[in-house]
């Protein structure tokens, strides 16, 4: 992998990090500091079905097709974005804009 | 024999089950009403269904059996119920194969088809839990991995059929830390099990379905081998969200064959029964309770028939499907039953008395099919968690690709279309916003306005059609914005407020899907459905869950509709939009006088 690439992938996985906090803070109303991207998601009060439609939310801003299992998965936000990033490609630069 | 083939099997079942009336048919009023006071499980009627073969329509062809496709199977399914919910129940607790025929290897197809075959085996679903009831993921029975296979441990409660089967499909915990992925589905075969290792639990008495096995099982290291497990560990809970978008839907059949019989009893005791120098049918207000009756029937079928044949069109959007019709069908269709035991009046509520007392026994089976197998807010609940999505879809897909939708809608309603296979595996936990029935309103609306020239319509008929889709559409509109403005609660937070909404959104859904089967239908179905007057009332019907009746366009005369009612009694057919063959009624006893030819003489 170049230095080019890699940098390319950390600021997606950083852009997909922060929707997805930004979402979730927003749709619990908690503010966004106290969303740790590490934690599982469950943690917040989000259970097996939410996380479902989380990932409806997430195709719909990224305009790509999901597994809707993702969020089951890779269970915490740093996971799922690693895993969005580095395995299936995704890139959100334009989107995130 | 009947013109659209997927009845056949039903009117063949029908004309061998014979008349309920004559207490020496299979599955007669009188043995099953026995049965239930005895609390006695109906051996006899599942020996004979297997018997007769009716197992083979719970296979697929690709597994060695005969199912074609769920418009088939809710047919026949109603022929059951419309005796006997226990044992239609009882018998149809096979549906729950299709958690194999989906996800099972090729393997455990072959022996599944092969228990069911060859040992006329049957099969029940450990799921619940006594102490954790819809919250699956809470659940404490554990598999725990040990070399070759699983242990298993913990009780499942209360299950039915979980006593009288050679399977049981097992949710079972195999991840400690807890999730989605938590959770494992095992086919536990139990002549593979140590006797040792595993109980049933004693009878559970129930207010209905009285002769049912409801018991549980309690596991205490069972071991199962690895190849019990279908689908990967940690798929349990996807497989089984799946496997209850197929048999939720499928429940209405259910309630349908109940509802027939709820109505034809009332009917007949109405058109018997002399008061005041005239038949209770003569008096206007117990005929209009028994004509809505009919028109909430009519409905169920809409929703109920285009669903079983959406599923080979559109599974992919059975989340929204399946939640619709398993809330909507079954709750009218009780509160149906309820309504016409007023007409019956007092011999609604005794055990022997008028058809060996079959009514009461109805009103009490059929009051569990909302409850079980995904209750009525546990349905609302999947629906309403999907609602911003379907209003987001909508706004975005306005009149997007009207031909694709279009064809797809016109092989999911239209009952002379051929269908294509099922295929389980296009289930998904989500329908990311789509549903056919809901955005295919503006094609259904240019294709009213396109039959203004057709001279068959009455244009009266046409116009409250018309009105009344406009209706529809304005109050989706309306919803979807609701929905889009109002604030959204993850987990089980919901307001009451969103609960009501999801209320909503099925009342629209089916009634679209009323529209619809009528616009795909209306030149093979016969003169009734064909002019729509039941159309219009039913669409009215369904409207005053929204407006004020003053606001409604004036109700249509509903002669034609309490016609067609009895003469379908009178010649013993399905209360439905498909009327197909029952078994003749035996004639009536000289003492007795049938005033069935007089009301039609008049
Ligand atoms: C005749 C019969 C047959 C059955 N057959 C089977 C079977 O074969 N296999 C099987 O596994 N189970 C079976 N069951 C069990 C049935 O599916 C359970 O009763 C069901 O899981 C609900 O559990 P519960 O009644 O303990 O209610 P709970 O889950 O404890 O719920 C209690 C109440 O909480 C509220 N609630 C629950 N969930 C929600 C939600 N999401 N949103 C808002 N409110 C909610 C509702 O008001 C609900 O009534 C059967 C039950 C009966 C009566």
């Amino acid at each position: 992998m170049t230095q080019a690439t890699a940098t390319t992938e950390i600021f997606a996985i950083e852009a997909i990090q922060t929707w997805m906090v930004n979402q979730i803070a927003t749709q619990l109303s908690i503010p966004a500091a106290n969303i740790k991207v590490s934690e599982p998601l469950t943690r917040y009060g989000l259970d097996s079905i939410d996380s479902v439609t989380i990932v409806g939310d997430l195709e719909d801003w990224l305009g790509e097709d999901l597994p809707s299992t993702l969020l089951w998965d890779y269970p915490t936000i740093a996971k799922a974005a690693s895993y969005l990033v580095e395995e299936i490609g995704v890139s959100p630069a334009a989107e995130a804009a | 024999m009947h013109p659209l083939k997927h009845y056949w099997v039903a009117e063949a079942l029908e004309r061998d089950l014979g008349d309920p009336l004559n207490p020496d048919s299979m599955m007669s009023f009188k043995q099953v009403v026995d049965l239930d006071e005895k609390e006695e499980f109906p051996h006899d009627i599942v020996n004979w269904l297997y018997n007769w073969n009716l197992h083979h329509h719970y296979i697929p062809a690709e597994c060695g059996g005969e199912f074609t496709n769920f418009e088939e199977f809710v047919a026949f399914v109603r022929v059951l119920s419309r005796r006997d919910l226990t044992a239609g129940i009882a018998f149809t607790t096979m549906f729950w194969s299709f958690l194999v025929w989906m996800a099972g290897t090729d393997e455990q197809k072959r022996r599944l088809a092969s228990f069911m075959k060859d040992q006329h085996g049957a099969m029940c679903l450990s799921y619940s839990e006594k102490a954790h009831g819809s919250d699956l993921l809470g659940g404490d029975v554990t598999a725990t991995q040990v070399p070759g296979g699983y242990l298993l441990n913990g009780e499942k409660w209360p299950i039915n059929r979980a006593t009288i089967s050679g399977v049981t499909f097992v949710l079972a915990r195999t991840d400690d830390a807890g999730g989605a992925r938590s959770l494992s589905l095992f086919m536990v075969e139990k002549s593979k099990l140590d006797e040792k290792t595993y109980t049933h639990l004693p009878k559970i008495l129930t207010h209905g379905i009285r002769g049912s096995d409801m018991s549980g099982i309690r596991f205490e290291d069972a071991f199962v081998a690895e190849d019990a497990r279908l689908g990967a560990e940690g798929a349990g809970l996807e497989l089984a969200l799946k496997g209850f978008q197929i048999t939720r839907a499928l429940c209405a059949a259910f309630s349908q064959g109940a509802a027939d019989t709820a109505l034809r009893t009332t009917l007949k005791f109405a058109m018997k029964r002399k008061l005041y120098g005239k038949t209770v049918f003569d008096m206007p207000q117990p005929r209009r309770v028994l004509t809505d009756a009919f028109l909430d029937v009519l409905i169920g079928d809409c929703a109920t028939i285009g669903a079983a044949r959406g599923f080979s069109v559109a599974p992919e959007q059975f989340s929204v499907w399946s939640a619709v019709v398993k809330y909507f069908v079954t709750v009218k269709l009780e509160a149906m039953v309820t309504d016409v035991s007023a007409v019956l009046g007092a011999r609604f509520y005794m055990r022997e008395e008028f058809e060996f007392g079959i009514f009461q026994k109805t009103l009490r089976d059929v009051a569990i099919i909302s409850m079980f197998d995904g209750s009525t807010v546990v349905n609302l609940h999947a629906l309403l968690l999907q609602m911003r999505q379907l209003a987001k879809y909508r706004a975005r897909n306005k009149e997007r690709n009207p031909e694709v939708l279009n064809a797809r809608l016109e092989t999911s309603f239209g009952l002379d279309k051929p269908l294509p296979p099922f295929d389980g595996r296009k289930l998904e936990l989500v329908s990311r916003g789509a549903d056919d029935v809901l955005q295919g309103l503006p094609l259904a609306l240019t294709q009213l306005a396109s039959l203004k020239a057709d001279k068959s319509l009455t244009p009266e008929v046409l116009h409250q059609v018309t009105t009344f889709t406009e209706m529809i559409q304005a109050e989706l509109d309306s919803l979807d914005a609701h929905v889009t403005a109002s604030s959204f609660e993850y987990g089980h937070d919901q307001s009451p407020e969103s609960f009501e909404m999801a209320k909503q959104y099925c009342t629209l859904h089916t009634a679209a899907a009323c529209v619809h089967m009528w616009l795909y239908n209306r030149h093979h179905l016969g003169d009734f459905f064909a002019k729509g007057e039941w159309l219009a009332l039913s669409l009215r019907r369904l409207m005053l869950t929204f407006r004020r009746e003053k606001d409604l366009p004036p109700r249509l005369d509903d002669a034609a509709i309490a016609q067609e009612l009895i003469r379908l009694y009178s010649e013993d057919r399905m209360f439905s939009i498909v009327p197909f063959q029952l078994a003749p009624a035996q004639p009536e006893t000289a003492s007795e006088p049938s005033q069935t030819l007089q009301l039609q003489a008049k």
